[in-house]
């Protein structure tokens, strides 16, 4: 019995050890990241890249999702084991602070090692802790207005008379559009809280103040997203959908004039190729009566982080890719993964015109980047927007906005051990 | 016609209505997922409710996205050690607990009844450090080994061995058999119902396993069908005549098994709940 015991701790002392041995091997880089037609697609493209001039480097990208890497990563710091984690991962932007907030024995402090240079200041600002740099920017969630241009003709406007408007404006034309075409003119699921969100960042407004505290209940930014949408809802100029993939049908089925949402929504857009040529996009209405409101916003979009622990040189040296215009250029065919980098906008398949869209629509998004403000995402963000959702639900069904939002700030004040 | 003739008739049609009905609730997301493999993304969000011809095109998708036979392979080897192991060890239990019973034996069972209480996430976090620094994660023997013994199938051997008469191991046991081969010569083939269930059971929990394996199962090498249906769903854009072509293959298998076992299923239930 002895024997075996002490055969299975020699063994388990040798894997472990060969653990190890595997993590800090020179000259391999490991990367995990989530879907395969972009993000993969994308790190495939730059490891070819990379291979040109780097030929032995051996670059391992592993599909591993979102929630997975933020469980490893708290996994891992627990275990106090950083050897299970890769040297190169994705992190969402909204969760980029939480993590490193949680976890920063996971992280590294690449502030003096990378240029963050002709990176939207908005976009370095999601992966940016007490003014220290955590992560690589990546893909833009840089907000459009998308419409179709059939459908806005048929009411008689065009799309440029839906841009540099405000809500107010907006209202306006869209319930003479919904009267002409009978459609909805957005489509949103319901009780997401997305949307509102879109509207504070295009203000510079956050759920959170700098100091971290949750600033729901006084955020006059908040109110007035919240009363807008609670507004074009009542009047079905908005329509809300009970689930995500109700409402990607709704575009696919042509049931509504457009949407508003992340850059992204894009690719679920164009995918329906009989209505190439209906769609274009614009910058979206601002918020009247709020100071430093914008056309522009952000909802969604990643960053890459680097673990410590790791060949934090070899890493960052591969991470230059996104600093190069050609990589940018090259994977924007077949991922659509439109650049935070501002040269990127000059690339020959960013001026190009979009044959689906009719217009340079890939430009025009990074360019609107450039323009969004930052907001502050802390440890709660995602407490404070499904406290949020709540509080717009109940004042579409007749509650008060004003003990709603005292309610959902009390409710994340809770989860942050207030 | 007498009126309780009439009643009688009225009875029926309404009970075939409502059997009707709910078998039709039944069938029915499984006839759109099957259909809806045939068609394309566009297709599918319409509700499309008749086959197209785009299955060659979604399955080839699929293939260039995901390691389809790898995540096949993983999931039918873990499955089969699964319900093999797990068979073995809760018939014994279950025999055991039964066969040789006292009042400890009943306390020990009452204390792996009360484990079936503790919801697994509790477990998950303490059992991934002990896994992982068991060198165990991306290896099948970390996936099969908490699935080896459940309560569930000890209970449902237990129930099913109250029923196998006790006279049949006193003669055994006289004509000089001992107690391991009682066990494998007269219990095992009278079980063969219960048996049966339970590896519908055990192949239906393990094939559509989820949360485990993506906690231990951290390389593209070690996905099994679940996890490949559930990166189908992440992305930013979501091509559902490929998602459906996914759900398809993975469903397939435990559809297979339900319906060569399903009479020895149905007639095990009725037996342990007896």
């Amino acid at each position: 019995m002895k024997k075996l015991l002490a055969v299975l701790l020699a063994l388990t002392l040798v894997l472990s050890m060969s653990a190890v041995a595997f993590a800090a091997e020179d000259g391999k880089i490991t990367i995990w990241t989530w879907d395969p037609n972009f993000n993969i697609a994308s790190m495939k493209i730059g490891a070819d890249m990379y291979h040109v001039d780097h030929p032995d480097v051996e670059i391992e990208i592993q599909e591993v999702q979102s929630e997975d890497i933020e469980t490893a990563v708290a996994q891992a710091a627990v275990a106090g084991d950083l050897s299970t984690l890769p040297d190169i991962m994705l992190c969402q932007d909204n969760s980029f602070q939480k993590m490193v907030i949680n976890y920063p024995e996971v992280y590294t402090d690449i502030t003096d090692k990378y240029d963050f240079e002709g990176f939207g200041e908005a976009k370095a600002a999601y992966s940016t802790v007490e003014g220290r740099h955590y992560g690589i920017p990546f893909d833009a969630g840089t907000v459009v207005a998308a419409y179709r241009t059939d459908y806005l003709a048929e009411a008689g406007y065009t799309v440029a008379d839906l841009t540099d408007i405000t809500w107010t404006e907006f209202a306006e034309k869209a319930k003479e559009i919904k009267e002409k075409t009978g459609k909805p003119v957005f489509c949103t699921q319901a009780g997401s809280g997305d949307w509102i969100l879109i509207m504070i960042q295009s203000c510079g407004a956050s759920m959170f103040t700098e100091e971290g505290a949750v600033n729901l209940k006084d955020n006059e930014a908040i109110k007035a997203a919240i009363t807008v949408y609670a507004d074009l809802v009542k009047q079905g100029i908005i329509l809300e959908t009970n689930s995500w993939d109700e409402m990607i049908g709704t575009l696919a089925n042509g049931s509504v004039c457009g949407t508003f949402n992340g850059c992204w929504i894009l690719g679920s857009i164009m995918a329906t190729a009989d209505q190439s040529g209906k769609w274009d996009i614009t910058n979206l209405p601002s918020l009247e009566g709020i100071e430093g409101a914008t056309h522009y916003s952000n909802n969604g979009g990643s960053s890459w982080a680097i673990t410590q622990g790791t060949d934090v040189d070899l890493a960052l040296d591969f991470m230059q890719l996104y600093r190069n215009v050609d990589f940018y250029n090259a994977i924007l065919p077949t991922t659509s993964a439109i650049a935070t980098f501002a040269p990127a906008k000059e690339a020959p398949n960013y001026t190009a015109v979009n044959e689906f869209m009719g217009s340079p629509v890939f430009a025009t998004i990074v360019e609107y980047g450039m323009s969004v403000p930052s907001n502050i995402t802390g440890a709660y963000y995602y407490d404070a927007r499904n406290a949020m959702a709540t509080a717009i639900t109940n004042y579409i069904n007749g509650a008060d906005l004003d003990s709603e939002l005292a309610q959902a700030e009390d409710t994340v004040n809770f989860a942050m051990g207030f | 016609m007498t009126s309780s003739a009439t009643g009688e008739k009225i009875k029926r049609v309404l009970m075939y209505a409502f059997l009707v009905i709910m078998s039709f609730i039944s069938v029915f997301p499984l006839y759109w997922c099957f259909v809806s493999a045939f068609n394309t993304s566009q297709e599918v969000l319409g509700g499309k409710l008749v086959p197209g011809g785009h299955l060659a095109e979604n399955i080839q998708h699929l293939m260039e996205q995901q390691q389809v036979f790898t995540a096949l392979k993983n999931s039918f080897v873990n499955t089969l050690l699964v319900v093999v192991l797990s068979l073995t060890c809760c018939s014994l239990a279950g025999y055991g607990f039964e066969i040789y019973h006292d009042k400890w034996k009943d306390r020990v069972l009452g204390i792996l009844m009360l484990s079936m209480m503790v919801p697994f996430v509790a477990l998950m976090v303490p059992m991934f450090q002990m896994f992982s620094a068991m060198g165990l994660l991306n290896k099948y023997i970390g996936f099969v080994l908490p699935s080896i013994s459940t309560p569930f199938l000890i209970m449902l051997f237990r129930s099913n061995a109250r029923a196998f008469p006790k006279e049949i191991i006193e003669a055994a046991r006289v004509d000089g058999l001992n107690e391991i081969q009682i066990f494998f010569r007269m219990f095992v083939p009278t079980m063969r119902p219960t048996y049966a269930a339970a590896a519908t059971i055990t192949f239906m929990n393990s094939w559509n396993s989820f949360l485990w394996p993506r906690v231990i199962m951290k390389t593209n090498e070690s996905i099994t069908m679940p996890m490949l249906v559930n990166n189908l769903t992440t992305g930013y854009i979501i091509d559902y005549g490929v998602v459906m072509a996914g759900v398809t293959i993975c469903t397939l298998p435990t559809v297979i098994i339900f319906f060569f076992l399903q009479k020895s299923f149905t007639e095990a239930i009725a037996g342990s709940v007896k």
